[in-house]
């Protein structure tokens, strides 16, 4: 290979390498309202999985290690994966304790193949566990 | 005779290249089985990086060979996630086996077993539980949830509505 298309080679290879931290997708900055939720429990509708009725099943899930998500108004789904600075998103005892709760968090949304992945970059307001379902629907899964 | 059916189809699992996942029942669930890089799904969203996928703090995901990136969100264990299970193949490709479930809402992986792929040794995705139980000895852990410290403490603080003080009637 001559040295001129030496040169074209390694222009070319620096054209098209793309480094892994820039293969993310560009964020949208958003504020979102809604509860805290067992991802799995919900989006599968295995059993009924909002408010109170799914609380202690909600800790359960938390605690073993199934992604934490913010269910808004609007039932779209935004997975946790930061939380201020924090990267823990499996079992952090800080989200561990706000299960349930009604939440306004401001934060940066990543869209990647139809999952909704959202970095929490302050927790704006939390109005504790609101969503008042087990008159309605009991302790789920189990009853007690 | 049990031995031998048992023998017989994990022979007939391994061996083959179809799905050998149990379905569950669920809307746009399909058996899957898939070779895939297990990736720290932070990282890969966003570039944030942390060396060996977090640790097993972080959630992780399969990057599919046609660049799809989908989050594993469940294993075989009752009311666990998979990162126990995928955390010591971060960066490596293995062989998913379970649930690929296309709901419209998210789409997810639920994981019932894995190998490093092409060939490695499959095993069931239950490795929360055999890892909980290394580190509860004697407490029995098909039921970890309800002999869990943190899930005491969680439910003894804010009872089981999550609401202090607010009880389920006799």
């Amino acid at each position: 290979m001559r040295p001129k298309s030496i040169l074209m080679a390694v222009a070319m290879a620096g054209i098209l390498y793309v480094p892994a931290a820039d293969a993310a997708t560009t964020p949208e900055r958003v504020k979102v309202t809604g509860e805290i939720i067992d991802t799995w429990c919900y989006v599968t509708e295995i059993m009924y999985a909002l408010g109170t009725a799914h609380h202690k099943c909600a800790v359960w899930c938390a605690v073993g290690g199934i992604p934490v998500s913010i269910k808004d108004a609007s039932d779209k789904v935004y997975m946790v994966l930061k939380v201020e600075d924090d990267d823990n998103s499996v079992a952090n005892p800080k989200i561990l304790k706000v299960q349930t709760h009604q939440v306004t968090v401001e934060g940066d949304l990543y869209v990647r193949d139809g999952v909704n992945y959202l970095i929490v970059n302050q927790v704006a307001d939390d109005k504790g566990v609101v969503n008042m379902t087990h008159e309605d629907y009991g302790i789920q899964p189990f009853g007690e | 005779m049990n031995r031998f059916v048992i023998t017989a189809a994990l022979m007939l699992f391994a061996a083959g290249s179809a799905s050998g996942a149990e379905g569950w029942g669920i809307d746009n669930e399909k058996k899957t089985r898939v070779d895939a890089k297990v990736v720290d799904l932070l990282c890969e969203v966003t570039g944030d990086c942390a060396d060996n996928c977090g640790n097993g703090k972080r959630q992780l995901g399969l990057l599919l060979d046609d660049g799809r990136l989908v989050p594993v969100v469940k294993n075989q264990d009752i009311f666990a996630g998979a990162v126990e299970d995928l955390a010591p193949f971060c960066g490596k490709r293995i062989t998913a086996d379970g649930l690929m479930i296309s709901n419209p809402k998210m789409p997810m992986f639920a994981l019932q077993f894995k190998r490093e792929a092409p060939d490695g040794k499959w095993s069931r995705a239950n490795w929360y539980i055999k890892n909980w139980s290394k580190a509860n000895p004697g407490k029995p852990g098909k039921d970890w949830y309800k002999h869990d410290a943190k899930v005491l403490e969680l439910i003894a603080k804010d009872g089981v509505y999550g609401i202090p003080g607010l009880k389920p009637s006799e």
